[in-house]
């Protein structure tokens, strides 16, 4: 039971960019949560294909060998981690990623450049119905 | 030996120097908005995503030089893209422009990437130091005389 109630409160972030990835983690861990890194999409894959103990994930739309997008269709397609909400982030312009990334299943779109109160609200709101869900069961 | 007084009045005047970097190098109110993020450990969020964005922009540069001369444009692309998210989200404005020049050339005219890049390397390198600056101040290394 111990071992669940700690890997319920993971967030799986993908993003190639360190940078990101490291205030991505910082924001993440200031909301009480832990975090599991990958450094591109097939990373974040190759986690998701034996690990599914997550309370959200965050991925960058652009990544080296696989796409944000491709991850979350990958995790809507599988029974296991569709329950798992998804952030996206992104530094694309094209304004059809949003309706692009929702209609795959993402959960919030977070458009860079952002400020730092923009990624605490997204992350909060990523992370409120999971917990509010979690404490309902 | 100095008094908290005077250390504090020259930090102050070194911080205003910072104010003479040209906002579209480095915009000091973006950046400075990060500070409200706090790390778990509560060391200062602003030195390490400085940190690490000198390291990874000196890289990716490079793989963008490195891409270039092999017409590797995809390569280019996706590393200017990189850097132009991280560029202005944390206020380096004249880097995140011209990444995103160069992005919209990879896949238009390629023949203005040399030029776009070489003109990213100069770009980087006056945010370098402005980024310099700011992280060694923030890290109390400044050299304060009496």
């Amino acid at each position: 039971m111990r071992f669940n109630e700690l890997s319920s409160n993971r967030v799986l972030i993908a993003d190639d960019d360190p940078v990101i990835r490291h205030l991505v983690a910082t924001v993440v861990k200031q909301e009480g949560c832990d975090v599991v890194l990958a450094n591109d999409g097939r990373e974040a894959y190759r986690v998701l294909q034996t690990d599914s103990k997550f309370l959200a994930a965050i991925l960058d739309i652009c990544m080296p060998f696989l796409e944000g997008l491709d991850l979350v269709q990958y995790m809507r397609s599988e029974k296991r981690l569709r329950r798992i909400p998804v952030m996206i982030i992104t530094a694309e312009e094209n304004i059809k990623l949003v309706s692009k990334s929702f209609a795959a299943g993402a959960t919030v779109f977070l458009p860079k450049p952002f400020v730092p109160e923009q990624l605490e609200n997204a992350t909060r709101m990523l992370l409120h119905n999971q917990r509010m869900g979690r404490s309902a069961g | 030996m100095q008094t908290e007084t005077s250390v504090n009045s020259h930090a102050s005047r070194i911080y205003d120097s910072s104010l003479a970097v040209n906002k579209d190098v480095l915009d000091f109110d973006v950046l400075n908005g990060f500070e409200r993020v706090k790390s778990d450990d509560g060391s200062d969020i602003l030195i390490e995503l400085i940190d690490l964005y000198l390291q990874s922009t000196a890289t990716q540069v490079l793989t963008m030089q490195t891409a270039s001369t092999v017409n590797g444009w995809n390569v280019v692309k996706r590393a200017a893209h990189t850097v132009k998210g991280t560029s202005s989200t944390l206020g380096l404005h004249r880097i995140a422009k011209t990444c995103q020049e160069i992005e919209e050339a990879s896949s238009i005219s390629t023949d203005q990437i040399g030029a776009l890049i070489r003109q990213l390397e100069l770009h980087f390198r006056e945010a370098e130091s402005a980024l310099t600056a700011e992280r060694n101040r923030r890290a109390g290394n400044c050299v304060v005389s009496s």
